[in-house]
């Protein structure tokens, strides 16, 4: 097929953001426009945000075509995020991929947002074969590439790490959402107050991390014997030395030289001193992936479907199906092989 | 025979301790050390560095009694978080298993299989069953270290987990020969769990795909 300008249009639909990336095929990124969901209260209801997908994802993408003075008919390859998330979710973005791929005429790649996480890392921080620490609303993963795929080392056995502070932080009253409010309120105290460390081998649990921090708040000694403020920094402290303890032995287990922090979570300023330590004692280059591409964005998207593309090109319209429960290390990666 | 103890050098720096090497009144000797983590906090370090260093030194020494080959302990230095071990000659599994026959392959995983066997039966969790833990000595004797993670637990949940965690140690670094060596694991496993509680080791090797199921992102057509 002749790509005319060699222009990829990504579209991220995991959860609450609804995100268009243009991409060139240098991975120059042409423009980038989020339009996220942001609920009044509670958490993230998968059909209010399907709502406000779906009334928005047309004036996005116009938004986003404009931002890098194109038309949709410069487009040569759409991109969107295929696995895994929400379902109702994901639909959005498969439904509007396949329609432009079709009525353009273009090729289509589905991409695993797990992956696109990493991929957008590597090439934006110019790092080649990254141990990555991935920590988001959804997800907390530690993964490297070996043996044809992202394996995964360590992960959450049971809520990620970016849910326990949202969560904490809706308990507080603290708004969505909850992470630079809860890294603010922790950098007011040194006070520490015993909270559960459970690491099982690689993996992590951070639910009983959860309760326990919730119990502190709903005893008659919250406010008398200690503040919000210490238990914001306990929680990050134990959470976050959890994380780093995990990701420091997957570093020593797998040798990489080189440490890719990413993901929501990954803007948190204490997380990144605390993996940047280890790094830095394992003799490894430490690069955490610029705020704007860290969380969910429809360049990244874009992105690795470009290297999928020019490595064995686009799917067919029957390999789009969604998969909400698609894990990273189902996947080989042909443009690594 | 000499009666101090000199360290001499730095042998292997892990995630949680370091290995140095040395001598121990005259015998060749390891001292694991957790060192103070600088990225964390004090009263975590602490906490952690402490009830660590004791618990992999009082497993180290109970299991012993059930046959597993772990290295004996000379010395525990709580106030610095070391214990002193006997050195143990050989090389990790990890390093020469993807270039072994399969002949050799089967027959250490299944021996492997009958240590962790054993352990389970008494009820000590390793919890960091992994390649890297286990050396192979020039006389072929399969020693299992650190016990850092190690706890006690006769659930079948905490068993299958520590089986669990193998499995995918064998996937992520061993990907090739992973049926063969797990097949073989299981097989050693088995025999070592024995006869008379053969009930209980079939609900623990059921039980690791259960929680395989139950792992996050798992296929529909392999959820329950």
């Amino acid at each position: 097929m002749n790509l005319k300008n060699n222009l990829t249009l990504g579209i991220e639909s995991t959860a609450h953001t609804w995100s268009v990336g243009i991409v060139d095929f240098s991975g120059k990124v042409l423009s980038l426009v989020n339009d996220t969901f942001i609920p009044e209260k509670g958490g993230i209801h998968p059909i209010l945000v399907k709502e406000q997908h779906l009334n928005n994802f047309m004036g996005i993408i116009n938004k986003a075509l404009d931002d890098a003075s194109i038309s949709i008919k410069d487009i040569d390859l759409i991109a969107f995020s295929k696995s895994p998330g929400l379902g109702q979710i994901l639909k959005i973005g498969a439904h509007v991929a396949r329609m432009l791929s079709q009525l353009l005429g273009i090729p289509i790649v589905g991409v695993n947002h797990c992956i696109a996480h990493i991929e957008i890392g590597r090439f934006l921080c110019k790092i080649d074969d990254p141990l990555t620490l991935y920590v988001s609303g959804g997800n907390t993963i530690v993964s490297a590439y070996e043996s044809g795929r992202y394996q995964i080392f360590g992960e959450t056995l049971d809520i990620p790490v970016g849910n326990l502070i949202d969560s904490f932080a809706r308990d507080v009253g603290i708004p969505h959402p909850g992470g630079p409010k809860v890294e603010a309120l922790a950098r007011k105290s040194d006070n520490y107050l015993r909270l559960p460390y459970v690491v099982k081998g690689m993996d992590l649990s951070f639910s009983g991390l959860y309760s326990a921090a919730k119990r502190l708040i709903e005893s008659k000694d919250y406010k008398n014997k200690y503040t919000l403020n210490d238990i914001a920094n306990s929680l990050q402290e134990t959470a976050f030395a959890m994380l780093t303890e995990v990701t420091e032995r997957a570093l020593a287990h797998t040798g990489k030289s080189e440490v890719l922090l990413t993901g929501g979570v990954a803007a948190n300023k204490r997380l990144q001193e605390m993996v940047r330590y280890i790094s830095k004692e394992h003799g490894a280059r430490f690069e955490v992936v610029p705020l704007k591409y860290a969380g969910d964005n429809g360049a990244m998207i874009a992105w690795t479907g470009i290297l999928r593309y020019k490595a064995i090109g686009g799917n067919t319209l029957s390999e789009t199906q969604i998969n909400p429960k698609e894990r990273m290390d189902q996947i080989t990666i042909p443009w690594r092989s | 025979m000499s009666n101090e103890i000199i360290v001499e050098k730095l042998i292997h720096k892990g995630a949680e301790a370091s290995l140095y090497y040395g001598s121990w009144f005259g015998k060749e000797a390891i001292f694991k050390k957790r060192i103070p983590k600088g990225y964390r906090i004090e009263q975590i370090d602490k906490i952690l560095r402490y009830n660590r260093t004791l618990n992999e030194a009082k497993a180290l020494i109970r299991v012993k009694n059930y046959g597993v080959l772990v290295p004996p302990v000379y010395e525990i230095d709580i106030e610095n978080s070391t214990i002193v071990m006997k050195y143990i000659k050989g090389e990790k599994l990890k390093d020469i298993l993807n270039s072994l026959t399969t002949t050799k392959k089967v027959q250490y995983l299944k021996e492997i299989g009958k240590i962790i066997a054993y352990l389970h039966k008494n009820g000590h969790i390793h919890g960091d069953i992994t390649t890297s833990n286990i050396i192979l000595t020039p006389t072929q004797e399969l020693f299992i270290i650190d016990f850092g993670l190690h706890d006690y637990s006769d659930s079948i949940e905490d068993k299958s987990t520590d089986l669990h965690l193998f499995k995918r140690v064998l996937i992520s670094s061993h990907g090739s020969d992973y049926t063969i060596c797990f097949d073989a694991f299981l097989e050693g496993y088995r025999e070592g769990y024995g006869i008379e509680k053969i009930n209980e080791c079939r609900d623990i090797l059921k039980n690791i795909s259960i929680i395989e199921t139950r792992g996050r992102y798992v296929k529909k057509e392999d959820r329950l």
